[in-house]
């Protein structure tokens, strides 16, 4: 079964900015377990993901993203979130994730501007 | 009763019996997707009722076929009538002590799957009514229901539509 999923790691200023297109579900999170874990060997501090061209986000894209804002929690770092759609804002806001040190951002701009 | 070319559904059933694995949870999203937009529902209500049932998916994958993950199936079954769409998550799995729900042992045992223990509470916010029926070494069924946009809406949309003010 091909899912239109795709993910990709680079950085800015020592900032890992992991950008995500697709849906991102049960099926691919593992994926995004690993490159989300590679990300945090190289800062532990900040982590932009974006969002932007993600479709449709579950429950279990939302833990693997909790996880790793878990992981950031220990020192005090924080995840930046670009996130532009009305669909994935809403499950945040039902999640409760947003209210966490998961910081909601419109831009990639915006995110990098808050962690720098 | 023809709503914009589309024929009403009318004691329709349709049922999706799929694999009970993580790659098939996509193609039951994409199925209800479908259904859902030819039922004249809001882009916003697809979605809710996609994540509904993409969410019931994932649980009976998570939970339901621990030691026999590869032969377990899902059959989402999904009914219409004039006032709803309702569908049914069913799995043939070990069930589970809904006693569990909303405790420090259900929060742990997600984490230790990289959940936040969300699913259903995702499904009880997105559907109008939700049900859960669950027989240990039987299965679990989650019934679900989205009520369908009032039809005096959808014909004053119909009448604007159909008579631009010219």
């Amino acid at each position: 079964m091909q899912s239109d999923f795709n993910i990709e790691i680079s950085s800015n200023d020592s900032v890992p900015i992991v950008r995500i297109w697709g849906e991102v579900d049960i099926h691919n999170c593992p994926q995004l377990n690993r490159v989300l874990s590679d990300a945090l060997k190289e800062n532990d501090r900040s982590l932009v993901i974006n969002l932007e061209g993600v479709d449709y986000i579950d429950s279990t894209g939302l833990g693997t993203i909790a996880h790793a804002a878990k992981i950031l929690a220990a020192t005090q770092g924080i995840v930046q979130l670009v996130c532009t759609k009305p669909q994935i804002k809403k499950i945040f806001e039902i999640s409760g994730l947003s209210q966490k040190n998961v910081n909601l951002v419109s831009s990639e701009a915006a995110a990098l501007g808050v962690t720098q | 009763m023809i709503i914009n070319g589309t024929p009403e559904i009318k004691d329709n059933v349709i049922i999706v019996n799929l694999p009970a694995t993580s790659e098939y949870v996509s193609v039951a999203r994409l199925s209800i997707s479908g259904i859902a937009s030819r039922l004249n529902f809001t882009v916003e209500d697809i979605e809710d009722i996609k994540i509904a049932v993409s969410e019931a998916c994932t649980n009976a994958v998570q939970h339901a076929y621990e030691n026999h993950a590869k032969t377990g199936r899902i059959e989402v079954k999904i009914s219409t009538d004039e006032e709803k769409l309702e569908i049914s998550v069913r799995d043939f799995g070990s069930g589970f002590n809904i006693g569990i729900l909303g405790t420090e042992e259900q929060k742990k045992r997600s984490e230790e799957k990289l959940g936040l223990g969300l699913g259903l509470t995702f499904i009880k916010n997105l559907m109008d009514e939700v049900e859960i029926q669950t027989i240990p070494n039987e299965g679990t069924c989650i019934r679900m229901i989205k009520l369908r946009p009032l039809q005096h809406h959808i014909s004053a949309i119909q009448l604007q539509k159909n008579q631009p003010l010219d």
